[in-house]
């Protein structure tokens, strides 16, 4: 962006360019005194911030193209969701932004940092969890964490508080000094959670961490990610639980054969999905009278899905909330007990499968 | 800092793991065996005992060092190694010192064994004893060095864990015995001094190639 700057010894006016949070030096050209400048960020700049950038990304494994032509962007502090089917290329990325693959064509960048090209800066920034997450056997549960702190560059006098507060957390510090090897595949997976988060990494890629939990653990998990991101902490997850993706993530991006097929929050998925909104209404004792409100102006028709239970189809040209005003009135007016009136959401799996159907299968 | 971290940690894993308690007790035992068995009395047992140590010795290493490259690779434990602000070949360079080092520790033992045997049977001088074994001494540590260096290659480059155990016992050991060979053959004057420096030449290289072909593998 072009800034303005005054020369404090003549007062000349100077436009440069500069990157906010970016210091330069600025030699004056009437002067020609010498001067460093730092530009503090604004707070929309920090909003703005990528962490991730993702331009025009292609693999090819011999002649299979995993990735063809993705890119996306990921801002600071989001919990971005990448969801897809088996094959769909997730894994795939997933390498490729933490440079265990090279990219066959494309851009990606992390905190700035090209990878491939800049991964040994780039790496300072990244915690990462494999999809099979595994350590050497012969080290224990804590020995492990340690080097991982250690080689992450840790303060050596900030591992072990951090190691014992994370096992605490993930309930795991009665495990602390046994081998790895008598680990389940359970205790192994939050392990590996642990040394993705232990140096407080402003980026954490992780390849289905909630796989092979039991709900309690997938609950602390999905907290753990939900503070990490309050703390400006950057998520970046693929999973095949779509109810954990929809609990957490507030970017969600569908892949299949390589594709993104979208990406947006759920809101945002949803939106194209919903052609019509849809209510349910439960009433405590079955009515005739209940039919009436097909009448009415806005509702397009009356399912009766059970003995008492009714889904309404309401046009969306009509004012949602007048007409289901309408519909409370007329219902009361014919005496009919209302249990309850649910507005229907589309679930992430409805959404999901329609993006699929729509836009996945070459 | 990474690299003396790594190279501690593979020191305490290899001097810990099951082949080398076996090497540790098993190589001088197979000292003491030699010494039982042997008639020859054309040479020492020191010499014998080198002799036979550092093939056995060198095959272990390389075999142990095959096997575990494949398994880490196989169960992608380097995944979490390579993400962190590592080089690439402090993992191979820790790993082959800690095999080498483990290794011929276990082998000098034995030696030292043979020599003990061949001081208290012996009318020779200690001295004598030494300058006699001082040669097989080199021998058996270059041998174990390519040995090394041969296991750290063909883990990098095998597919799967049968495939780099016949390449190691079909092909690892035949190159191993090269610079023990070539002086010989050749009728070298100094064939110890030439074995040394091939030793040194061709565990250099092997170890450069491993370290190319590793930086460049996807995980």
């Amino acid at each position: 962006m072009e800034k303005k700057i005054k020369c404090k010894k003549c007062g000349e006016i100077t436009t440069i360019s500069v990157n906010p949070g970016e210091t330069i030096t600025v030699n004056c050209p009437s002067c020609h005194a010498i001067g460093k400048i730092t530009f503090e960020k604004t707070k929309s700049d920090i909003l703005e911030e990528k962490t991730v950038k993702i331009s025009n990304l292609s693999k090819k494994y011999k002649d299979i193209l995993a990735l063809d032509n993705i890119s996306f962007d990921i801002k600071k502090g989001e919990i971005f969701g990448y969801i897809g089917p088996n094959g769909a290329g997730k894994t795939t990325t997933i390498k490729i932004l933490v440079g265990l693959l090279n990219k066959t064509s494309g851009q990606v960048f992390i905190n700035n940092y090209e990878m491939p090209e800049q991964k040994s800066q780039a790496h300072k920034f990244i915690g990462y969890l494999p999809q099979k997450v595994a350590f050497q056997q012969w080290r224990t549960l804590n020995h492990a964490l340690t080097t991982f702190g250690k080689l992450s560059g840790m303060e050596k006098i900030s591992i072990q508080p951090r190691i014992n507060e994370l096992l605490e957390i993930m309930e795991l510090t009665k495990y602390k000094n046994k081998k790895i090897i008598q680990l389940s595949g359970g205790t192994i997976q939050k392990v590996g959670i642990i040394q993705a988060i232990l140096h407080n990494p402003s980026l954490i890629i992780l390849d289905e961490p909630l796989d092979g939990l039991d709900p309690e653990s997938r609950y602390k998990v999905k907290q753990i990610f939900k503070d990490l991101s309050k703390n400006g902490t950057t998520v970046f997850f693929s999973s095949h639980i779509l109810s954990d993706v929809e609990d957490v993530a507030t970017k969600i991006c569908i892949l299949d054969w390589g594709r993104v097929l979208k990406i947006g929050t759920l809101n945002e998925l949803k939106t194209e999905f919903v052609k019509e909104k849809q209510i349910e209404i439960i009433l405590s004792k079955k009515s005739d009278k209940f039919k009436e409100i097909s009448k009415l102006a806005g509702v397009q028709n009356v399912l009766e899905k059970s003995y008492e239970k009714f889904l309404i189809n309401i046009d969306n040209t009509f004012s949602y909330d007048e007409v289901i005003h309408n519909i409370i009135k007329i219902l009361l007016k014919n005496e009919c007990h209302i249990r309850s009136i649910n507005p229907i959401t589309p679930s992430l799996d409805e959404v999901y499968q329609y993006y699929l159907r729509k836009g996945g299968k070459k | 800092m990474s690299f003396s971290l790594i190279f501690k940690d593979e020191l305490m894993g290899f001097y810990k793991s099951k082949a080398m308690i076996f090497l540790w007790i098993g190589l001088p035992l197979l000292a003491i065996l030699v010494h039982v068995s042997s008639q020859s009395a054309d040479m020492s047992l020191s010499i014998l005992v080198s002799l036979v140590v550092s093939s056995i010795g060198g095959l272990l290493a390389s075999v142990m060092l095959t096997v575990n490259i494949i398994n880490e690779k196989d169960t992608k434990v380097y995944d979490l190694f390579l993400i962190r602000p590592l080089k690439r070949w402090h993992i191979l360079i820790s790993k082959f010192l800690a095999v080498y080092i483990c290794v011929s520790i276990a082998c000098i033992i034995a030696i030292l064994i043979g020599l003990l045997v061949d001081y208290t049977e012996s009318q020779m001088a200690f001295d004598i004893i030494v300058q006699n074994i001082y040669e097989p001494f080199i021998m058996t540590l270059s041998i174990i060095a390519i040995s090394s260096a041969i296991g750290v290659l063909i883990g990098v480059v095998a597919p799967s864990i049968l495939v780099g155990v016949l390449l190691v016992i079909f092909g690892g050991n035949y190159v191993s015995s090269i610079p023990s060979i070539i002086p010989f053959v050749f009728n070298i004057e100094n064939p110890f001094t030439i074995v040394l420096i091939l030793g040194i030449i061709i565990t250099t290289v092997l170890m450069a190639l491993s370290i190319l072909l590793f930086n460049k593998k996807e995980f």
